[in-house]
């Protein structure tokens, strides 16, 4: 599989399993009343100041073959996680969970808590309020975490490289293979593969933010809004 | 969806909270309401919305009780808290809460969803034809006027077919107008469904037209009948 592909194929896996987890995470720090929840807020957080290097480092540690995540894995699938796709989708995965869970939690706490009220005491529980009114009205906030958790995966290269190397058609992502070629002075290459990661993210960031722009015109409620 | 037996809703609830300027507040109310409609009059942050949010469930009181008949929704020498989605209130609140994402025919359905859709599209069709609204069923809530809101707002309300109906203010802004047309359409409503309804005011107009009884709070606490009687000789005259 070429670098650009398996880039692709990591950034959809990464965004769909990080909003699956994300959705419920981003709730409780929404809606949580528990006043120690600064500190899952600043352990999602992490990963922004972190240097890539560090969060791939400890996650080698954690995957290797004495690391907690590295036996538990060998345990059920018989060999080890660190340079292997899977590795590289959970290191993936903690770099890019504040992508996920930030523009979700901002949405659901923007979601006027009298809607909330309303549609409870209409009878519907916390489960049926959470599908019909605060997932509907939070769709640009969806709509963005799935686009950065898919940008932020597709143009990382420090955690990739410490936890996947660069094993081709493994883990040699497009980051990975573009330092590659400059490395081997063939920059035409290079130019080739940075140019389609740049038209690819910048396409990506145009579409969330016109559909973002569409989402909030379609709910635009003046009287609501008072 | 009539209801034959009127039961009465009984409320005595303690709870102390700060007020918006940071001022220690307590709301200790001891009240029954009968069926009917029972006009709440007070001033600003006397506990009206409060209360209204004690019985509904969505604030919690420090202790007492609330019943509606045999039902026990709050009693806390006890612990019970029958959470609000179970407590079959319907609820108007001060400010205008439709679903901007439904259209009106989406938000009327919201709260009956349990119903077989024949039955759910019939009492839809019955409230929307009541409430003059029948016109405006798959406009969004962004495509009709405040006042057209208001009437989808309290017909949504009422088409769950609640036990207890509690109304804080739901007629601020409206031009005198619609709000003669919408008191028509509530004394139609409270002739046909005998409960307990609690309607918070500062119009002396709403109050004379549609008020049975009359409770009167001040700083969280129900002012003695006595004392109301002369309010209440105000506002017949």
């Amino acid at each position: 599989m070429g670098p650009l592909w398996l880039s692709m194929e990591l950034a959809v896996t990464v965004a769909a399993l990080l909003l699956l987890i994300g959705l419920p995470v981003a709730y409780w720090l929404a809606f949580s009343k528990w006043r120690g929840k600064f500190l899952l807020e600043a352990v999602v957080a992490l990963p922004l100041v972190l240097p890539p290097t560090v969060l791939g480092f400890y996650a080698l540690l954690a995957m290797g073959p004495h690391g907690p995540l590295g036996k538990v894995w060998r345990a059920a699938f018989g060999h080890g996680l660190a340079f292997t796709f899977a590795g590289l989708v959970l290191a993936s995965m903690f770099y890019s969970f504040p992508f996920a869970v930030q523009p979700l939690m901002s949405s659901f706490e923007a979601v006027d808590r009298r809607l909330l009220n309303a549609s409870a005491v209409l009878g519907a529980s916390p489960w049926r309020t959470f599908r019909s009114v605060i997932l509907p009205l939070s769709i640009s906030g969806i709509i963005t975490a799935i686009v950065l958790c898919f940008a932020h995966t597709l143009g990382e290269f420090g955690v990739v490289l410490m936890v996947g190397g660069n094993l081709p058609g493994v883990t040699r992502t497009a980051s990975i293979a573009i330092y590659d070629r400059v490395q081997s002075l063939e920059y035409g290459e290079a130019n080739r593969m940075a140019l389609v990661l740049l038209i690819i993210s910048f396409s990506v960031l145009s579409v969330v933010y016109a559909l973002n722009r569409h989402a909030r015109r379609s709910l635009w409620t003046p009287w609501a809004t008072k | 969806m009539g209801h034959e037996v009127a039961a009465p809703l009984l409320v005595r609830v303690r709870k102390a909270r700060e007020s918006a300027n940071r001022q220690p507040f307590v709301l200790d109310v001891s009240l029954e309401i009968p069926a009917g409609i029972t006009i709440l009059l007070g001033p600003s942050g006397a506990g009206k919305s409060t209360l209204l949010d004690c019985i509904a469930g969505l604030v919690r009181p420090d202790s007492g009780r609330v019943s509606v008949g045999q039902e026990l929704w709050f009693d806390s020498s006890q612990r019970i808290g029958v959470p609000v989605h179970q407590r079959r209130v319907g609820y108007v609140f001060q400010s205008l809460t439709l679903f901007p994402h439904l259209n009106v025919e989406e938000n009327i359905g919201y709260g009956i969803a349990h119903l077989p859709p024949r039955e759910r599209k019939a009492r839809i069709d019955e409230i929307l034809s009541a409430f003059r609204v029948a016109a405006l069923r798959q406009r969004k809530p962004a495509e009709i006027s405040g006042g057209e809101a208001q009437r989808v707002e309290l017909a949504r309300s009422l088409v769950t077919d609640p036990q207890v109906l509690l109304l804080d203010e739901p007629m601020t802004g409206l031009d005198e107008q619609l709000k003669a047309h919408i008191i028509e359409d509530l004394r139609a409503w409270r002739t046909a469904r005998n409960i307990p309804i609690l309607y918070v005011t500062h119009s002396k107009m709403e109050a004379q037209a549609l008020g049975d009884h009359l409770v009167m709070m001040r700083s969280g606490s129900i002012v003695p009948e006595q004392k109301i009687a002369h309010q209440r000789t105000q506002l017949e005259q």
